[in-house]
């Protein structure tokens, strides 16, 4: 598929939905179960992939025609991890608390397999105008989803919303069940099945 | 899905569960009904008007969820086939007394909706519903669902007493409650599990209906009460005997009506024992060694994610196929 | 893709390692001091929340032989008020939960045999239920109490003694873990600093 054949904003706007990489190729399952207790988090999380994502997918589609085939892997090992350390030692320095909640969540980006696919599958074989809106779809495509699970988790798990507490304990007793790992299990597997509902509406209609 | 099954006379032809009886979906369902009405009634003597709240609530919820999801999935309404009430009422058998209205809502629409419906409807569930409901219950609500009370404090319970469960008593003060008392019921518990006598009556009546299979309820009693009796042996100051087990928490409530379960437990006759066996010995460990007082409902629960390897494991040999 | 030489593959790679690696390098050099400045800030803020009215720190660093025959070193924070007098010493306690390691940082008035205070450092307990362990409602029972003979725990009940905490409702494992892992340091850091009185 020659790449003048879509647009940058076609690039972009699959990660979204169509290609979501949590939702529909269920790529970063880990850390988007692991991290989404609280919204907070979920934004960290997301905004610090969306940099590793953007930033090597970038470099990889620069250096895509100087790394020999046999050590390309190798090469995207490195490069990502340096990104991902870069972001490990920013939230170190400026947002220590946020950083000691992720844990070592953030060093595992360097394992993420979104990242890695995404340069693999098409940042080695497209320029980088392309790879960048590629990566920023991606990368915005796993924000949202960690979002919208961390906003589920956080206002049935602990009856709040970015820390703040929207409701009573008087009125909505808190799931326990939701801040701990079967809840990001029950709140990933409803949030799928529902995109997959909307999808297939959309499909029936066209 | 819908070409699999057949509704002959309302039999649902599915899967697991082959009843090669005159019996049909509704008529085993309501009679398991009638045989949970004893240990529903003694439940409401012992914790009053609540008690009977909750088992009304769980019910009609049950019901009405089933009938929902299923009117949203497009699949064929059978919610009045009597399934859904007995997963409701199991339900409520086994929250404590003074467990929230709301809650007994989100567990009995959990149960329907995630355990039984989204996993295919009667027949395709893994896991029982009633207990994965609980489950989740348990998961939410932690502090709520060990809120036990003392029996007797009147109908409509103004003056609720907070005490603890005799598996509680035992496991972290060493204290055994009488055998008369667990057999009567008179002791703090969930609502359907105090009352052994009440829950014999109701699995006897099955028996005699011909809708449950003795080798489930026997293995499961069998097991626990002779690794229960292990411990004993080897230390009976420390360790409760084997009858205290088995009259103790939900153990029989389990033994009778989960795990008798015909959807969610094996086929086969070896399979049987090997489930029964393995749940009654989990139940041991768990309340011996493990972090909660009660162990019967991970026990069937993860026994239940078993089934269809046992129902592998142990399938007839074909005649005439293999050297044995 | 072709078949690439070997000689190649090898350039390539350790360019990258080299300008990937000389560029963390550098960033690393940047941020330290402030990972560094987190660090004690945190560990400053954890010592004079549960030493109230002290304004700096000495830390005493002392090996003690463990069951296992290895040493372990067991820092103490010795709180100084304005004109230099002890205030009381801050150590971090250790105890087993529900699912890991709870960490406390303890405040002791050696004197009275009281503790100023503790506050919950680390946990994994389950939220909701055992991580009730740092709120103040159980954190704050630990002001004033005494250590002698030892902490007790009640459950549903309210504390009586002056040496007695009511444990979190539903989540004794986790309040017996802080309850005991403060016991069991208690001891080790009284008997370091009495040995040490009689040593100075």
């Amino acid at each position: 598929m020659p790449p003048s054949d879509r647009t940058l904003f076609y690039e972009f706007k699959k990660g979204l939905l169509l290609e979501n990489p949590v939702a529909v190729m269920l790529l970063g399952m880990c850390s988007s179960l692991a991290v989404t207790n609280q919204i907070k988090n979920s934004l960290a999380m997301g905004l610090a992939v969306v940099f590793v994502t953007i930033a090597s997918s970038a470099l990889v589609s620069m250096v895509r025609k100087l790394v020999p085939g046999g050590v390309r892997i190798a090469t995207y090992i490195v490069i990502i991890s340096g990104f991902v350390t870069l972001a490990d030692l920013f939230f170190k320095a400026f947002f220590p608390d946020i950083s000691k909640t992720l844990g070592p969540y953030v060093p595992l980006i360097v394992v993420n397999c979104i990242i890695m696919a995404r340069a693999e599958v098409f940042a080695a074989k497209h320029p980088v105008a392309a790879s960048v809106a590629d990566a920023v779809g991606m990368g915005v495509g796993y924000t949202w989803v960690l979002l919208v699970i961390g906003a589920i988790r956080e206002v049935l798990g602990s009856g709040s919303i970015f820390g703040l507490a929207i409701l009573s304990e008087n009125v909505f007793k808190p799931w326990v069940v939701m801040v701990l790992p079967p809840g990001a299990f029950l709140t990933l597997g409803f949030l799928i099945g529902f995109i997959n509902y909307i999808k297939s509406r959309k499909e029936g209609i066209e | 899905m819908a070409e699999e099954e057949k509704n002959v006379g309302g039999l649902v032809i599915s899967s697991s569960p082959h009843l090669l009886t005159g019996e049909n979906v509704p008529k085993i369902m309501y009679s398991v009904v009638a045989a949970l009405l004893p240990v529903c009634s003694v439940s409401v003597y012992f914790f009053g008007l609540h008690a009977l709240i909750l088992i009304a609530v769980s019910t009609v919820s049950s019901v009405g969820a089933e009938y929902l999801i299923q009117r949203f999935m497009g699949r064929p309404v059978k919610a009045w086939d009597g399934s859904a009430a007995v997963t409701g009422i199991l339900l409520a058998l086994t929250l404590p007394p003074r467990f929230s209205i709301f809650g007994v809502v989100l567990g009995s629409v959990f149960a329907i909706v995630v355990a039984k419906q989204i996993f295919g409807g009667l027949g395709y569930n893994i896991f029982n519903p009633a207990l994965l409901g609980r489950a989740f219950l348990q998961a939410a609500y932690p502090v709520f669902i060990t809120a036990w009370t003392e029996p007797f404090r009147g109908f409509f319970q103004v003056d609720a007493v907070s005490a603890a469960t005799p598996l509680a008593l035992m496991k972290f003060e060493g204290i055994i409650t009488p055998r008369l008392n667990l057999l009567f019921g008179n002791v703090a518990g969930s609502l359907g599990e105090t009352s052994a006598l009440a829950i014999l009556a109701g699995g006897l009546y099955l028996r005699y209906k011909g809708y449950v299979n003795w080798k489930l309820p026997m293995g499961f009693l069998l097991s626990i009460a002779f690794f229960g009796g292990i411990f004993w042996v080897v230390d009976p100051l420390k360790y409760p005997d084997p009858l205290f087990h088995i009259l103790s928490g939900g153990a029989m409530l389990g033994a009778w009506f989960m795990v008798t379960d015909m959807v969610t437990t094996p086929t086969t006759l070896k399979g049987q024992w090997l489930f029964s066996v393995a749940a009654g010995a989990i139940t041991i460990l768990i309340r011996l060694f493990g972090g909660l007082p009660e162990g019967v409902m991970y026990s069937i629960l993860l026994m239940n994610s078993l089934v269809p390897l046992l129902n592998r494991w142990t399938r007839p040999k074909v005649f005439g196929e293999g050297l044995a | 893709m072709s078949a690439s030489k070997p000689g190649s593959m090898i350039v390539v790679l350790t360019v990258t390692s080299v300008v990937v690696g000389g560029l963390l390098a550098g960033f690393f050099h940047l941020v330290q001091p402030r990972i560094e400045e987190n660090r004690i800030a945190e560990e400053r803020r954890a010592i004079f929340a549960v030493l109230p009215g002290s304004e700096r720190y000495d830390t005493i660093e002392k090996e003690i032989p463990t069951v296992k025959g290895k040493n372990e070193a067991v820092r103490i924070f010795k709180g100084l008020d304005k004109e230099g007098g002890t205030v009381g010493y801050a150590f971090i306690a250790q105890g087993a939960g529900f699912q890991g390691t709870i960490k406390m940082m303890v405040g002791l008035n050696a004197g009275s045999k009281k503790l100023f205070g503790m506050n919950v450092l680390d946990q994994v307990e389950t939220p909701g239920l055992g991580n009730k362990i740092s709120e103040e409602r159980f954190t704050g029972q630990f002001k004033n109490l005494s250590i002698e003979p030892r902490i007790e725990y009640l459950k549903n009940k309210n504390p009586e003694k002056p040496n007695e905490v009511q444990a979190v409702t539903g989540a004794t494992i986790s309040s017996r873990a802080v309850v005991n892992g403060i016991n069991n340091r208690v001891k080790t850091i009284l008997g370091i600093l009495a040995s040490g009185e009689r040593e100075g």
